[in-house]
Parts: C-alpha cells; sequence; structure tokens
C-alpha cells in the first residue's frame, strides 16, 4: 500500500523544515525530502546570521507539545513525531490533483546503511579518492565515502560513487558490515549486449570476469528478444547503434514491453561514419534523441575501452540495484529547494578572470569566507588565507556579483547578500579582536528590513566598517600575495588599495535541479529560472495544489524565507482541509502512566551487548559488575542488539519482569529509541521523562583517536616501562570501560533524582481565533484561519474593511490592486466563519495561548466577550505625514501616493508636465525614523513607469539614497532607467534643497558623478513620505506585547520568529510588524494563520517535561528572574504577591535558576540535589590517571 | 568642475533640445546607465580625459550636449572595448563614444573639426595604400591642420619613431586594395 501523507515537502533547507514544522505541528503527516544527503541546506554551512550574529535556528522548534519533536540543536537534525524525512530523494512525478497527488520519489542510494553505520570513521581512513569537499565550499578535501555534514544527527557515512574508485577498502574496513556494494548479486545481474560488432561481443566477457556479471552478447535484435522472451532475468541490455535503426528502435521497445524496468544504454560510435558524410552526427543525435525519448537511460561512446567501461557499467550497475522508487499519496506539495551561490567560475561570462576569482588565493566568495570563519571550516575559524595562510587583516567585500547584472541574465537583486557581507564584516571585526579592516563596495546598500538601516549604521559608525559606493572593476594581484583593486570614488578620483583577501557577495541563482524539478511538479519558471509565482498569490505556484516556499520563488534571506515557508504551509493546509475534508479529529488516546512517586526507584539497566566494536574495546563484564552495584539498580540484562525489533523485544520482556519504575539503557543512536521509549512507557505504564538511553557507543570507539581523558598520561608511563611503548598496555580499552560507565551512572544518578509526580494541568483550547485588525494583512489573515474550518473574530476600527491598501491604485506588476481589495472585503464579509465588528475596539485582554478571554467594545457601547485560543495583530500602518519641502503648502508638491491616485484619476495630466522631480527617503532613514519604507522605491518606479509611459518626453529626475528594488522588482528600476528617469544619490549630509519662485520648486543639489551642483526647475516635486506605524502602544499593553522604538511591534525573534511575539498565541503581521509591500503582507498573514492554526488544532495544550517551578516559601519576590526569562514566561502575579510561571511558556533553559539568590526556582528534572549527584556519579567512577597502569597491569 | 560654479541649470529646454537632435540615437544607447562607474574604473585611457566617461554619459542624459562636445573625452576613446566588455547592463559604450566623434565632426564647433581631422586623415590613407603609411599621414594630416608650428612640435616623437624603425615610407603592394571595402560602407550609409 501507498504511504499516505498530508504534504510533501521538497528541499530540507530552512525554508523546507519551517513549512514541516509548520504543517507537522497541526498534526498532519508531512514527508520532507532533499536532494543532498544531508539536512540544512545551505544554513548548514553558516555559523552567523544577522542581527544577533547567533544562529538560534533552534528557536524555530515547537514551544508546546514539545515532547513531540527533539529539543536540541536544529542544525544537527530534527526529530518529530509526524515528519519522515527522506534524504538523497528527488521528486520525479507528479500525478493527480490537489488533494490526492501521487508523488514519485527517486531515492539515491548513499550504499551506506543507516540502521548500522556508527560513524566511527574508519572507511573514510582508508578511502584513496579525494574530491572538493562541499560542505566547505570546496576549501578543502573529502574522501569519496565522507560524512556531508560533520555535525548533523543521525550522521552517517555516504558513499560518493562518482568519486569513487572502486577498491573497496572502506566495504573490507566497516566494522558493522553497514557498506554495502552488492557483490552478492552481481553473479545475478545478467546482461546483454546487443552488437553486430563481433570483436566487442569478444572482448566485453573478458573484460567483466573479475566483476561477475554475466554477459550475453547477441549479433542481433532478433537474438536478443529471444533471450529476454525466454525468461532471462536481465538486469541491462547494451544496444549498439551501428545495427540498422529501425532494428535498434524495434529492439527497444519490445524490450521495455517485455522488461519495463529494463535499463536500456545506448552505444554510439563517434568514430565511424555510419551515415552520409553531410549529415553523419546531425542524424544520429536526433536518433539517439529519439531513443532516449522512448525510454533509454543513456547513450555512450563507442568504441569502448576497458579502463572506462568496467567502472562505468559496474557504477551503473550498483545503482540500478540499490536506488529505490517510492510513491506516496500527497494532498498538497510545497516546493522548497531553495537556490544556489552563483559561482563566478562556472559561467564563461561570469568574471571570473576578471575577479581574479579561482586565479588567486585572496579573492573568495561570499560562501568560501563563510566556511573560513566558521570554526568546522578549513582553518579552525582563524582568518588565514587559503593557499599561504597569512591572517587575513584588511579584507574588501565586492557587492552584486552575479546579481543586477542583465548580462549575466540576472536582472534581479538576490537580496540576501548586503546584509550578508555587513554580518562578515562585523564577524571579520570580531575574530580579529578590532584589528580587521573592512571595506565594503556597493552600488546601493539594500538594507530593507525594518531593524536593517541600524543595523549599518552601527557597523559603520561604531564596528568603523567602511562603505564605498564603488564599483570596482581592475582587480590584480597585489603585492604580498594581496589584492589590488582599483576604484573611482564617490568624489571621481582614481583609488588603488591592496587588501588581503576580496570577498565576492555571490547571488543567487535557480537550483541546479530546476529545469528537471519543473518538470517533474509540473510547474511553470520564470524568466530568471526561478519558480513562477504571482504578485497577489506569492505562496502559489503555476500549478494548483504545489506551493513555493523558501527562497525557491524569489530570492530572500531568512526572514523572508521562513516567512514564505509559513505562508505555503498555510496554503497547503488549507488546500488539504479543503479538499479532504475535516480531518480526522478523534484524537490520539493520551496514554495513561501509573503514579510510582511514592515508590522507591528501581531501576533497570539495559545494555547493548552486541556491536562489534563495543565488544572489541569494552570490558563489559566489568561494565556489568560497576552498573549493579550502582544505587537503586535492581536488575542488569544484556541485550543482544537493542536497535532491531528483536532486541526490543528482549528489552520489553525483561522489564515487565522485574516492574522497575525507571529505565536506563545504554545502546548507540539515542534518538533511535525515543519513539519506542513512549511505546515501553505504554506497556510498562511508566512516564517515558523516567527513561533514558545513554550513548554508550560513541565512547567505544572515541579511545582510538586518544581523546579520553588521561589516555597521554598512561602513554607516557607505559613508554617508561622495560618493554614497553605505545600500545602495549590495554588501558584503552579499561579507560573506555571506566567513561562508558561514567557515563551509565550519572545517567542512573540523573534518573534516581528525577521528579516523578504528573505534569501540570494542559490547558484546553478555545477553538477561536481574534484578529485586530481588517486591511490587507488582518483579512487575509482572518480567510487563512477560517478557510481551515475555525471560527475568526475579526476587529476593526474603522466603519470599513479595507485599510492602507485601499488607497493603491496600480502596481509594480501591474496588478489590479483596487479589485484585488474588493473581492477579499467581501470574501470575508460573506464567510461564514468569520464575525467581522466594525468601529470596535480591543478594551480587555487576559489570559494565555489557547485560552484568551478579551471584550471588544462596538461604536453603539455594545460589548462583546470572546474567548478565543489565538490573536493576531493587524494593527497596520499609515502614509507618514510630511510638511516640508513645501508638501501641503505649494499644490504643486506630493507624495507618491497622491500621485498615485491622480495619475488613476486623471487629474494630473502627464503630457501637460514639463518636468518631474522626486526626493527618495524623505524623512525615512533619518534620525527620527531610521528603517527603509519598503513601499517608496516601489511607488516611485510605478510612477516613473506610468509617466514615462504616457509622456515618453517628460524628464524625470529622482534623488536617491540607495534604491531598494529587492528581488524581481529590480526589473522595474532597470526598465525605469531605461525609460530615460534620471537617478541622482545623495547623502543624508548633503541633501537637496528645495525653494519656490512663483509656486514652482526649484530644486539645488550635487550630482556626485558630476562634481558640481545641479538646479532643476520641475512642474511636480514628489516626495516619499514613507509609513509608520498606526499608534499600537494600547494594543500592546493589552496583549503584553512589545514595541519598537519605532512602534512597531516587536517580534519574538527577527529572523527565526518572524511573525510570531514573544508572548506565545499572539501572532503579528502587516505594516503593524514593519514596513511591507503588499506582497510581504499578504505572506506574513498567511503565515501568522498557520501559526494561530497551529494552536486553534490542539484540543489542549501541554508543557514540557522540564519547566521552572517555584518554591514560594523561598521566594522572596525579587524580580531578579522575570527580565532574565528570553521567553518572557515569568510574571510578578500583584494579587497573589506571587512570581508566577506560565508553563507554556517556560521553555526549561534554566536562566531563572542562575539568577535566583535564593535557589527559589527550581527545574524540574535538573534539581541541585539531582545535579549535584550527578557530577559525583561521574567524578566517582574516573579513576586517577597514575593509578591506571596498576588496573592495567 | 567644483562646488564653487554655479549650479547646472537643467531647464525643461535643455532638455528639449536633446529630444530633436541627432543625440537622441547616443542617449537611447545609454539609457539604462546606472552610474556604476564601471567603464571609468576600467578605461586605460580615462587618466587623461578631462570628463570621465560616467560624466560623459551622465551629461549625454541630462541632454548638456555642448558640455560634453567641448570635452576631448571621447576623441581619446582607442576603442578597446574593455568598457563594453565589462557593463554590467551590457550597454555599447565604446559605440557610444564613437557616436559621438561623429556626432561632433558633423555638427561640432571648429576645434571638434579639427579633432576630426585626424580621424579622417588616418581613414583617407588607410582607403589609399590598404594600410597605414606612417609617412604619408604625417604629411597630410600637418598639411590639413594648416599649422606650420605643429610639425616642430611633433619632431621630437618624429625623430624617436624613426630610430626604432617605425616610420615607413611605405610600398605600394596593398594599395587600393581596400577601396571595395570603403566603397560598400559608404553606398551602404548612403541607403536610408
Amino acid at each position: 500500500m501507498k504511504k499516505e501523507y498530508g504534504a510533501l515537502v521538497v528541499g530540507a533547507g530552512i525554508g523546507g523544515i519551517r513549512a514541516a514544522l509548520d504543517l507537522a505541528e497541526t498534526g498532519l503527516k508531512v514527508a520532507l525530502i532533499d536532494a543532498r544527503p544531508s539536512l540544512g541546506g545551505i544554513l548548514a554551512q553558516l555559523d552567523h546570521q544577522f542581527p544577533t550574529d547567533h544562529c538560534g535556528m533552534c528557536k524555530m522548534l515547537p514551544l508546546t507539545q514539545r515532547d513531540q519533536s527533539s529539543q536540541y540543536c536544529l542544525r544537527k537534525g530534527i526529530f518529530h513525531k509526524n515528519i519522515d524525512i527522506l534524504l538523497h530523494t528527488e521528486l520525479s512525478g507528479l500525478e493527480g490533483d490537489p488533494g490526492k497527488f501521487t508523488a514519485t520519489l527517486r531515492r539515491r542510494s548513499t550504499f551506506v546503511d543507516p540502521t548500522r553505520c556508527v560513524s566511527c570513521g574508519l572507511c573514510a581512513e582508508v578511502c584513496p579518492a579525494r574530491a572538493p569537499s562541499e560542505f566547505n565550499a570546496g576549501l578543502s578535501q573529502r574522501t569519496a565515502v565522507y560524512l556531508p555534514v560533520p555535525h548533523n544527527i543521525p550522521n552517517h557515512y555516504v558513499v560518493d560513487l562518482d568519486n569513487c574508485q572502486r577498491c573497496w577498502r572502506c566495504f573490507e574496513a566497516c566494522p558493522t558490515k553497514a557498506i554495502d556494494f552488492k557483490f552478492e548479486q552481481r553473479k545475478d545481474f545478467n546482461i546483454i549486449v546487443v552488437t553486430p560488432d563481433q570483436q566487442l561481443s569478444q572482448d566485453l566477457p573478458l573484460w567483466f570476469t573479475n566483476e561477475n556479471f554475466p554477459l550475453h552478447p547477441a549479433a542481433t535484435g532478433e537474438e536478443a528478444l529471444g533471450l529476454l522472451a525466454g525468461g532471462l532475468d536481465c538486469g541491462l541490455m547494451l544496444l549498439d547503434l551501428d545495427l540498422p535503426q529501425a532494428e535498434a528502435e524495434r529492439t527497444l521497445r519490445r524490450a521495455l514491453e517485455l522488461r519495463p524496468n529494463l535499463a536500456i544504454v545506448l552505444l554510439v560510435s563517434k568514430n565511424k561514419d555510419r551515415d552520409k558524410v553531410g549529415d553523419k552526427d546531425g542524424g544520429k543525435d536526433e536518433a539517439v534523441a529519439a531513443l532516449i525519448k522512448q525510454g533509454a537511460r543513456e547513450a555512450l561512446p563507442k568504441p569502448l575501452k576497458q579502463a572506462q567501461a568496467v567502472p562505468w557499467l559496474d557504477k551503473l550497475f550498483m545503482r540500478l540495484v540499490s536506488d529505490e522508487t517510492l510513491s506516496i499519496e500527497v494532498g498538497a506539495v510545497i516546493l522548497a529547494a531553495g537556490f544556489e551561490c552563483f559561482n563566478p567560475a562556472d559561467n564563461p561570462a561570469g568574471s571570473a578572470d576578471l575577479l581574479l576569482y579561482g586565479g588567486h588565493p585572496g579573492v573568495l566568495t561570499s560562501l568560501e569566507f563563510e566556511r573560513l570563519a566558521s570554526p568546522t571550516g578549513p582553518s579552525q575559524g582563524l582568518l588565514t588565507r587559503p593557499g599561504d595562510g597569512r591572517p587575513l587583516r584588511r579584507i574588501a567585500w565586492l557587492q552584486c556579483v552575479g546579481s543586477r547584472d542583465v548580462k549575466l541574465k540576472a536582472d534581479f537583486c538576490s537580496s540576501f547578500c548586503c546584509m550578508i557581507s555587513i554580518k562578515q564584516a562585523l564577524l571579520a571585526k570580531r575574530r580579529t579582536g578590532g584589528q580587521a579592516e573592512a571595506t565594503i563596495f556597493y552600488m546601493d546598500m539594500r538594507t530593507n528590513g525594518r531593524d536593517y538601516q541600524r543595523y549599518r549604521d552601527d557597523a559603520e559608525n561604531q564596528a568603523g566598517v567602511r562603505f564605498i559606493p564603488a564599483r570596482p572593476h581592475t582587480i590584480l594581484p597585489g603585492p604580498d600575495g594581496g589584492v589590488l583593486v582599483q576604484y573611482f570614488d564617490y568624489a571621481g578620483e582614481l583609488r588603488e588599495e591592496t587588501f588581503d583577501a576580496l570577498v565576492l557577495a555571490v547571488g543567487a541563482r535557480p537550483p541546479k535541479s530546476m529545469e528537471r524539478l519543473a518538470l517533474a511538479a509540473g510547474i511553470e519558471v520564470n524568466e530568471s529560472g526561478f519558480c513562477a509565482t504571482r504578485y497577489l498569490a506569492p505562496n502559489r505556484t503555476s500549478r494548483l495544489g504545489v506551493f513555493a516556499a523558501g527562497a525557491f520563488g524569489e530570492p530572500a534571506d531568512i526572514r523572508g524565507s521562513l516567512i514564505q515557508a509559513g505562508a505555503a504551509a498555510m496554503g497547503a493546509s488549507r488546500m488539504i482541509r479543503v479538499y479532504h475534508g475535516p480531518r480526522d479529529e478523534t484524537p490520539e488516546a493520551e496514554p495513561k502512566y501509573a503514579d510510582v512517586s511514592r515508590q522507591a526507584p528501581r531501576v533497570l539497566v539495559a545494555l547493548c551487548t552486541s556491536c562489534p566494536t563495543l565488544e572489541r574495546n569494552v570490558n563489559s563484564a566489568l561494565l556489568r559488575q560497576r552498573m549493579e552495584v550502582l544505587p537503586g539498580v535492581v536488575t542488569v540484562v544484556d541485550v543482544p542488539r537493542a536497535c532491531t525489533r528483536e532486541g526490543w523485544d528482549i528489552l520489553r520482556h525483561e522489564a515487565e519482569a522485574s516492574a522497575p519504575n525507571r529505565v536506563l539503557i545504554g545502546a548507540c543512536l539515542p534518538y533511535v529509541h525515543v519513539p519506542r521509549l513512549r511505546e515501553l512507557g505504554e506497556v510498562l505504564e511508566l512516564n517515558p521523562a523516567l527513561m533514558d538511553v545513554v550513548d554508550i557507543h560513541t565512547a567505544s570507539f572515541a579511545g582510538r583517536d586518544t581523546s579520553f581523558a588521561g589516555h597521554a598520561a598512561c602513554l607516557a608511563s607505559c613508554s617508561t616501562k622495560p618493554g614497553g611503548g605505545p600500545g602495549a598496555c590495554d588501558c584503552g580499552e579499561t579507560a573506555r570501560t571506566n567513561e562508558m560507565g561514567s557515563l551509565l551512572a550519572m545517567a542512573a544518578a540523573k534518573l534516581l533524582g528525577a521528579d516523578p509526580s504528573s505534569l501540570p494541568q494542559a490547558t484546553p483550547v478555545s477553538p477561536q481565533a481574534l484578529v485586530v485588525g481588517g486591511g490587507l494583512a488582518g483579512m487575509t489573515a482572518a480567510m487563512g484561519i477560517a478557510d481551515q474550518g475555525f471560527k475568526v473574530v475579526l476587529v476593526e476600527e474603522a466603519e470599513h474593511l479595507g485599510g492602507l491598501a485601499l488607497n493603491l491604485r496600480t502596481t509594480l506588476e501591474g496588478n489590479d490592486p483596487v479589485r484585488f481589495m474588493e473581492d477579499l472585503v467581501e470574501q470575508v464579509e460573506k464567510n461564514p466563519n468569520i464575525r467581522v465588528l466594525k468601529d470596535s475596539r480591543v478594551v480587555l485582554s487576559r489570559g494565555k495561548a489557547g485560552r484568551f478571554v478579551t471584550v471588544v467594545a462596538t461604536g453603539e457601547g455594545v460589548a462583546h466577550t470572546l474567548h478565543h485560543g489565538a490573536t493576531i495583530l493587524a494593527t497596520g500602518g499609515r502614509e507618514a505625514k510630511v510638511y516640508e519641502y513645501g508638501n501641503r503648502v505649494h499644490k504643486c508638491v506630493l507624495t507618491q501616493l497622491e500621485l498615485e491616485q491622480r495619475l488613476a484619476a486623471g487629474t494630473v495630466d502627464a503630457s501637460s508636465l514639463s518636468g518631474v522631480a522626486m526626493i527618495q527617503c524623505w524623512r525615512s532613514r533619518g534620525e527620527s525614523r531610521n528603517y527603509c519604507s519598503r513601499v517608496c522605491c516601489q511607488g516611485a518606479l510605478k510612477n516613473i513607469l506610468m509617466l514615462k509611459k504616457r509622456n515618453p518626453g517628460l524628464p524625470v529626475y529622482v534623488f536617491y539614497r540607495d534604491i531598494m528594488t529587492t528581488g524581481f522588482s529590480e526589473r522595474f528600476y532597470t526598465e525605469a532607467r531605461r525609460s530615460g528617469a534620471i537617478f541622482i544619490r545623495y547623502t543624508p549630509d548633503d541633501r537637496p534643497r528645495v525653494e519656490f519662485e512663483d509656486d514652482k520648486p526649484v530644486i539645488t543639489a550635487l550630482d556626485p558623478v558630476l562634481g558640481g551642483q545641479i538646479e532643476i526647475r520641475p512642474d511636480l516635486l514628489v516626495l516619499s513620505s514613507g509609513v509608520e506605524p498606526n499608534d499600537a502602544s494600547e494594543i500592546a499593553d493589552l496583549f503584553g506585547v512589545g514595541l519598537t522604538e519605532d512602534g512597531f511591534f516587536q517580534e519574538a525573534e527577527s529572523k527565526w520568529r518572524p511573525v510570531d511575539f514573544l508572548k506565545h498565541g499572539v501572532f503579528a503581521c502587516g505594516l503593524g510588524l514593519g514596513p511591507a509591500t503588499m506582497r510581504e503582507s499578504l505572506l506574513q498573514a498567511k503565515a501568522a494563520a498557520q501559526r494561530a492554526v497551529r494552536i486553534l488544532s490542539e484540543k489542549q495544550l501541554s508543557c514540557g517535561n522540564v519547566v521552572a517551578e517555584i518554591r514560594q516559601t523561598l521566594c522572596s519576590r525579587c524580580g531578579r528572574c522575570i527580565p532574565v526569562c528570553p521567553y518572557g514566561a515569568r510574571s510578578l502575579d500583584l494579587d497573589k504577591d506571587r512570581i508566577v510561571v506560565d508553563e507554556l511558556l517556560c521553555q526549561g533553559c534554566g536562566s531563572c535558576m542562575a539568577a535566583c539568590p535564593n535557589s527559589a526556582t527550581v527545574l524540574r528534572g535538573f534539581h541541585d540535589e539531582q545535579v549535584m549527584a550527578v557530577i559525583d556519579a561521574a567524578l566517582a567512577g574516573q579513576p586517577r590517571a597514575e593509578a591506571r597502569p596498576q588496573t592495567a597491569g | 568642475m567644483n562646488k564653487t560654479k554655479p549650479p547646472i541649470s537643467l531647464t525643461p529646454a535643455a532638455h528639449q533640445r536633446t529630444l530633436d537632435g541627432g543625440l537622441v540615437a547616443i542617449q537611447d544607447l545609454v539609457r539604462s546607465c546606472m552610474q556604476c562607474g564601471t567603464c571609468t574604473a576600467s578605461c586605460p585611457n580615462a587618466f587623461a580625459m578631462d570628463l570621465a566617461p560616467r560624466q560623459v554619459w551622465r551629461l549625454l542624459l541630462y541632454g548638456l550636449t555642448q558640455e560634453v562636445l567641448q570635452s576631448r573625452t571621447f576623441w581619446l576613446c582607442s576603442a578597446c572595448y574593455t568598457c563594453t566588455l565589462r557593463c554590467p547592463r551590457g550597454l555599447p559604450l565604446t559605440a557610444a563614444m564613437a557616436a559621438l566623434k561623429r556626432l561632433a565632426a558633423a555638427e561640432g564647433d571648429a576645434v571638434n573639426r579639427k579633432k576630426a581631422l585626424f580621424y579622417q586623415e588616418f581613414m583617407r590613407n588607410v582607403e589609399q595604400n590598404g594600410r597605414i603609411q606612417e609617412m604619408g599621414f604625417m604629411c597630410s594630416y600637418f598639411l590639413a591642420m594648416h599649422n606650420p608650428m605643429l610639425p616642430l612640435e611633433y619632431t621630437p616623437l618624429g625623430l624617436k619613431l624613426l630610430g626604432k624603425g617605425k616610420l615607413h615610407l611605405g610600398g605600394g603592394a596593398q594599395r587600393g586594395r581596400l577601396g571595395p571595402l570603403f566603397a560598400k560602407v559608404r553606398s551602404m550609409e548612403e541607403r536610408p
């Protein structure tokens, strides 16, 4: 039977993980696949993210129902009970309709059995092959059998067949027989060679004698088909095209009829002239293409040579018998295949030579720099130049490499490189203790997020990063192995500087497999090769039921990718609900656990015994002895191979017999056992929190690299003894046994001290959402929730729905926002699940995630009391009021929005104008509102293109600081330039000056290109006034959420939780959260809706096992614990005069414990006594180093 | 140009003038210029130019034809095509420089027409001889310039070139060989 999933997520990068988590948390089963052998996409390679310069990926993990997923570093791995991960797997076909797709997945074998591989690394030690390491961006080498990402969990070696030399040494070295090259199956793999070439049919069997393949030469197609019809179980057919074409074709067709899965490879002779001289290759190529279309696998040039043909065929055999094709049923598909970084060396027009890339070790891409700065990178995070290893002290960044370059077919902005370069500049400063000099050469610094401009200002003013608006184009090898850069500075002077390294801020390109993926998924791509989406439906692809997440539809930074992923998840979730009807709502039966709090601890220790490395390296009898004497231990059982079903059954049997109330398992790969603990808990009626799995496996071979404690001392004492020397004693084994014993004793001590009392009561959820604000974002969010079957109350302050978006007349992409808004308002008002309260305000709100009680007062003075489980704040923003530059005094001064409306209404006649000037960033990005308003550049371009369309000769002058057309809106900037608008850059210190003569503006400004002043007398002066948030201080107070200094909502984490508040259950979207275009508001609203649905779809919310509690008798109400809590879970309850902890918000980090002076706050599972006991156990079991030779000898 | 100068006035009239002259065609070549300065940075002759190439484009787009035609920048363009190769916008900058030379020769003032003489004499020499013959070219250029002092100015350079054997008196082996080519170009140019 086919496996059924709610959704298929293609791409396990950050966008895919977000989308998968968003769906899994609402109870949908998700299949998460990735073509790479590892999780995390490009982010696995990046250690630091702005603006915090930390990672923080784990902040995406579920905050409630935490025990459904793993709760540790998300960079290492993800475990959620609703997510199945399939790596090294590609989507190869998608049939059917939304709600019931059949997806065909092709899983490429890694030749390593993950259930056997213990990551000991012996295979890589013996591998003779070398290839550039993908993980280190080619800066280091890896073997052909390798770990794709060194820090993943689970982490298994994979074989890169393309670089494999077929020496089979890894196969021989593997202690667990995890590597499988299918040697046994070779003798059953029949190969038919259909060739008229006598020589070849004689040679081939000889060549392959060592490989054991049975070869069946056939001179004609008839003969081959006869073999097949006779029942030969054939795996591969080599079909020589020297046969007459008709015969070759017939053989192929007929063979595929007989054996639909037969792999057929064409042999095409390249040297011999088979046809007429004129079209010898053309005709043949066509024939080959036609046959491949009919089902041939590939074509191989003839004549074959033994040295090439044998490895090729052997590898093909391994692929054929090892690769799998899976078929699953899914309701919806999310594509999150991400992007590739532009590689200047890949493209002949990529200017690798001009940029010196590849020819000079000091010229790096930003990805390579990121690896250099990473502690897991090739230089352990020391910033040294590859090649000569000199420390990097003067570093320059060059922006827009591969972006904004029409010659490289990149008429788009990659959106993330500017911020990455600033981050890297700051990182370089920090890594070198401020010694490094950082210079960024840029065209436009696109700091277009809410807080990005401040980040840049801090980098410039406090950290001293130099920003130079120039595009250096002469890059030469400099003295001392440096890089000489020539550029024209802002004043037009030619300058020359030498840097230790030049970092190319490379842009985004569609993934390499895009063409295949688009074909398999049946979606369209846009002219830049990314997935085509529509401006006002940005989470959808061209195929219904298939959604785009992450940076797949448009290059985006992490924040943008996550918002896009959330929106895609919402689309998929809605689609599944619409086509599948209401989900099966019967909740899983909550397991019942016996109360063991009044019982004396009875610990069962189970030790897995039969791993080969374990036997060899550990004295298991000694270990067993040590375990038996530990306090509270009632039985120690040996379990052969705990990882297998049989082993586990033995364990269960033993456990049932001895009825323990604590279970400790010593085995490998703890994460494998986590789902089984739940199962065991049900059998024993024992809470899985009272069970633990200890990894005794890693320790069993860790001694090999002599990293274990005391080894050096032992070696020293051994070598001084007569006849001694390294390896003369078996102290390695003893040390490992000791280490393992300590690990187990520590875990046992922890279990002994575990609190067996039951968890706090779960909170029942009110299945209704409240949305505050009826603008574009609020209405979209309400629709997103209502469409999934939940009730929504939409509260709007004004007397009609629509908000700021009603003022728009056109969009850059040529959509009709008026119509869109009208439709949206109508849909919201007619939706039976949405109750709209206009002319209303929230006056009171209490409660927490899952259970809010809010009072809404309407204009008529009626108060409604609402019970809701989630809240979305979309209070929106407005056009900022500007009174300078003659606005609102002179008729000829307009804002961009006013001009847009007048152009639409026809009250501004473009043909009668003789000149228009625009000033961008007027007040935005100044002292009072130091953020980019996001919409003004787009608004200006929209108006320019409209003016130029109506009057092509009209002079338009635009004074700007940085044009912020990220993503595909860059195209319109190019178009505006091409239409003849003139863009003049100004700096905040030297703004354009405006005077008025005869009621007409006279603008004087510095033209930095000419280096002189210019004077313009236009008919119209248009100001980009920017946006500011509506006053949300009252709402923020009511719901207990924060505001930024500009009055926007302060989200929990700008990257990882972009639409969440620190207060769980409250979400934000739209202009209230930060300046955004219509597209971004829509995406945020959909992402926020999905976050709300995640809470609403639970019947009740329960906290995790590790939460903070307060011993009220010890608490002095000093309040120190309140500000240190990073999750805002603690507050002072004034009525009861005590500190209270919100168990749902508490994530068990323990900051409060550290801050509390009285030890009044404690963490379940980490009591002081317990932790002390663990430390005691660790130290007790560790024999002193000098005592070791005696025990060993 | 510096800040003490009076501001350049960009009147609608200045803009209008650009719309009818032959300048529109040149403007069209560089319209989507984004002033990144790549052309200037990569120009091997930029050191000798009074206006940097990107300033030329900016003035052209402003419609300040006179300022452009008064500069010697475009005359100094040696048509190495580096800027065209490197322009991220893919603009035909060398073609724009050449167009400026043609415009200046046809419509420019006396100074520009005189500057154009070098090119004209050069091409005439090539047409006649099938290759450049330095001596003949030098003589005809000096004659065309109507400046008796000019040969004296060039004497040191001439002696240097002569010493290195770079001044050929020339044979007639290739004479007239390029005639058909020139004729063809002329007839193509005459065609509308």
